[in-house]
């Protein structure tokens, strides 16, 4: 007799799918963070610990974590109302606008943070009319948050638009026989079908706006304590081989940014299943 | 509440959704829109719900202007054909949601929701489902529950737009039963949209045959089917041998060529076709082609000339005639309606003969 084999699977290529995606993982991804794990593990937690609490280096974070947070939840709001006004309305230029959206993906960072650099300066386009009011965007924490607003809006984007042209029509007219107005119909109706989504883009948006260098140096100032990313601190590290110090700030982002990110994916995960529930057995007509 | 609708219009472009539809709906009636899709009912209906608008004529409900009130004004109660149920909120929260979107003055408290929900859900006998999710119940489920939803703002007027279109055949006679009831209890004016000429005849008070945007004729179902007032009518409402057929005189005449004389339009029903073995008077000659039982009735196809002829037998005929494929037999028909392109309506009262 030969071995006892598992039942046929109706999907083949488990196997195969399964090792080629691990080895790919590992390759691209754990490997490398794994080394950054590895190497900062000389200095010991101990030691990990007390570069990533020094001044600079709090403060550095501080404004890495709080202007991406403040990015992606611009992006949050302009962004919905942007992905619903691409699906909802047709209007001329529609094509044009929608194509715009992409080109925060396409665009050298490096050429995105001098072209806002130059419009929010003192002496820039927009910057001299806000300058007047009081409100310093180039060189402050203002203007890492618009770069990184810039960088994160097509990701809300793309992620919503599919789901706002699956809402079907026919529920919101629904809504409106039962006499629901539009405002009511919006927020117990699409709302709640929109925000999984939401939740996801607004992830991605801030996961990309915590790995941001090239178009944040340019606008931020980087002044120490006031306007320097945690990426800056990084790279101005290793330019004095301080190796360990900068691995150890690297490992420190790491873990903050996979705790947020789990707990956002854990949180997105929770609102697109609480309808679902188990299979009903014996589902009666 | 009793319904008006008074030379109602309307365009998508070039094409005629509607054209100039007179249609009294009193109240307490269930009234089917019965047509081939693109005939407009569907329209007609958003139409009364105030989903859509009309480009020409009004709507008036008791009879005070409703054409240009807002759907959530006009306290009607629309069942879509694919449920459109809220699909984040359980059964429960999906029938409460008409009551909890009330403004607060009229808003009924949190137990008296509770108390006319249930009550709803036992109506359409699925209270035990009160915590479940729209994507955990099966077709015929999702569909009391929207009629549910419908009926807890208490409307005075309920639309159903092809209600049982998405569900299979037998949920969908216990269902079209189940409707009849309910409308019965709610002494409310029901408007419901289909294709199938069989759910109209059974189910309505009244049925409204529409085609091409315009109203072929309203009556009750049984008018309808055995008094149609156009060969649209009459084909749409079941099978029907067509024979084409000359006027003589008062006779419509069938198989004798005679250039000169008018051509009208002979319409059978299966059923009023007699078949026997044997040559008889008026009767003509046919070769049996297929013979296929189905379920009560056995199907005979007949080949008359190059003619085609369905006939439909009791199973008990069938067996006293034993037809077999390749027979010949002589058929004639038992009742015919006769429209003409201009005699259409004296001729359509005149005998028949071959």
């Amino acid at each position: 007799m030969s071995a006892p084999h598992s039942p046929p699977r109706v999907l083949p290529g488990l196997g195969l799918g399964l090792g080629y995606a691990l080895v790919y993982l590992s390759l691209i991804v754990l490997i490398p963070l794994g080394a950054l794990i590895l190497k900062s593990s000389e200095l010991g937690l101990h030691g990990i610990l007390d570069i990533a609490t020094g001044e600079r280096a709090l403060a550095a974070l501080r404004v890495t974590f709080g202007a991406s947070l403040a990015a992606a939840a611009i992006n949050g709001v302009f962004g919905l109302i942007v992905a619903w006004m691409l699906v909802r309305y047709d209007f001329p230029g529609k094509r044009l606008v929608d194509s715009l959206v992409d080109l925060p993906f396409a665009l050298p960072t490096a050429v995105a943070g001098i072209t806002l650099a130059t419009l929010y300066a003192g002496n820039g386009w927009i910057g001299r009319w806000l300058e007047p009011l009081g409100l310093k965007v180039a060189y402050t924490p203002l203007g890492i948050v618009v770069a990184l607003t810039f960088i994160g809006l097509p990701f809300v984007v793309r992620t919503l638009q599919p789901v706002i042209e699956d809402i079907e029509p026919e529920v919101e007219e629904a809504a409106a026989t039962l006499g629901a107005s539009r405002w009511q119909t919006f927020v117990r109706i699409l709302f709640p079908a929109i925000f999984p989504a939401l939740l996801t883009g607004f992830s991605l948006a801030f996961a990309r706006a915590l790995g941001e260098y090239g178009s944040v140096i340019f606008i931020a100032g980087n002044l120490p304590l006031v306007s320097e990313i945690t990426p800056l601190l990084i790279i101005s590290k290793l330019e004095q081989y301080d190796l360990l110090g900068a691995t150890a700030l690297a490992v420190v982002m790491l873990a903050i940014s996979f705790v947020l990110l789990l707990a956002i994916n854990l949180l997105q995960w929770w609102a697109a299943n609480r309808h679902r529930g188990s299979v009903v057995e014996g589902a009666r007509p | 509440m009793s319904i008006e609708i008074r030379g109602i219009g309307k365009q998508f472009g070039s094409f005629v959704a509607l054209d100039d539809i007179h249609l009294d709906i009193p109240t307490g009636e269930l009234v089917a829109l019965l047509g081939p899709s693109g005939c407009g009912k569907t329209t007609l209906l958003r139409i009364i719900a105030g989903m859509e608008s009309p480009d020409r004529g009004e709507v008036l409900f008791a009879g005070a202007e409703a054409t240009h009130l807002h759907a959530r004004e006009r306290n009607v109660g629309f069942v879509f054909q694919h449920y459109a149920l809220f699909r984040h909120m359980s059964v429960f929260e999906n029938v409460a949601f008409g009551l909890r979107v009330k403004p607060r003055k009229e808003r009924p408290s949190e137990a008296e929701i509770r108390k006319r929900v249930m009550e709803l859900l036992g109506l359409v006998q699925l209270d035990w489902l009160a915590d479940r999710y729209p994507s955990q119940l099966s077709g015929g489920q999702r569909q009391r529950i929207a009629l549910a939803r419908a009926l807890a703002v208490e409307p005075k007027v309920l639309l159903l737009d092809e209600p049982f279109g998405a569900l299979d055949t037998k949920v969908r006679k216990e269902l079209r039963r189940w409707l009849r009831r309910l409308h019965d209890e709610m002494h409310i004016s029901s408007v419901f949209v289909t294709h199938d000429q069989e759910e109209a005849l059974e189910v309505a008070d009244r049925v409204v045959v529409m085609n091409h945007g315009r109203i072929e004729q309203i009556g009750t179902p049984d008018e309808v089917y055995s008094n149609p007032a156009s060969p649209f009518v009459y084909e749409f409402l079941g099978n029907v041998n067509v024979f084409h057929s000359r006027v003589q005189g008062k006779w419509a005449e069938i198989g004798r060529e005679e250039a000169e004389a008018e051509t009208t339009t002979a319409f059978v029903r299966p059923h009023d076709i007699e078949i026997s073995r044997h040559p008889a008077e008026s009767a003509l000659e046919a070769v049996v082609q297929h013979v296929h039982p189905i379920g009560p009735v056995v199907r005979v196809e007949l080949l008359h000339g190059a003619e085609i002829v369905e006939v439909e037998l009791s199973r008990e005929r069938h067996e006293a005639l034993n037809l077999l494929a390749g027979q010949p037999v002589w058929f004639r028909p038992r009742q015919v309606k006769v429209f003409g392109d201009a005699v259409a309506k004296e001729s359509a009262k005149q005998a028949f003969l071959f």
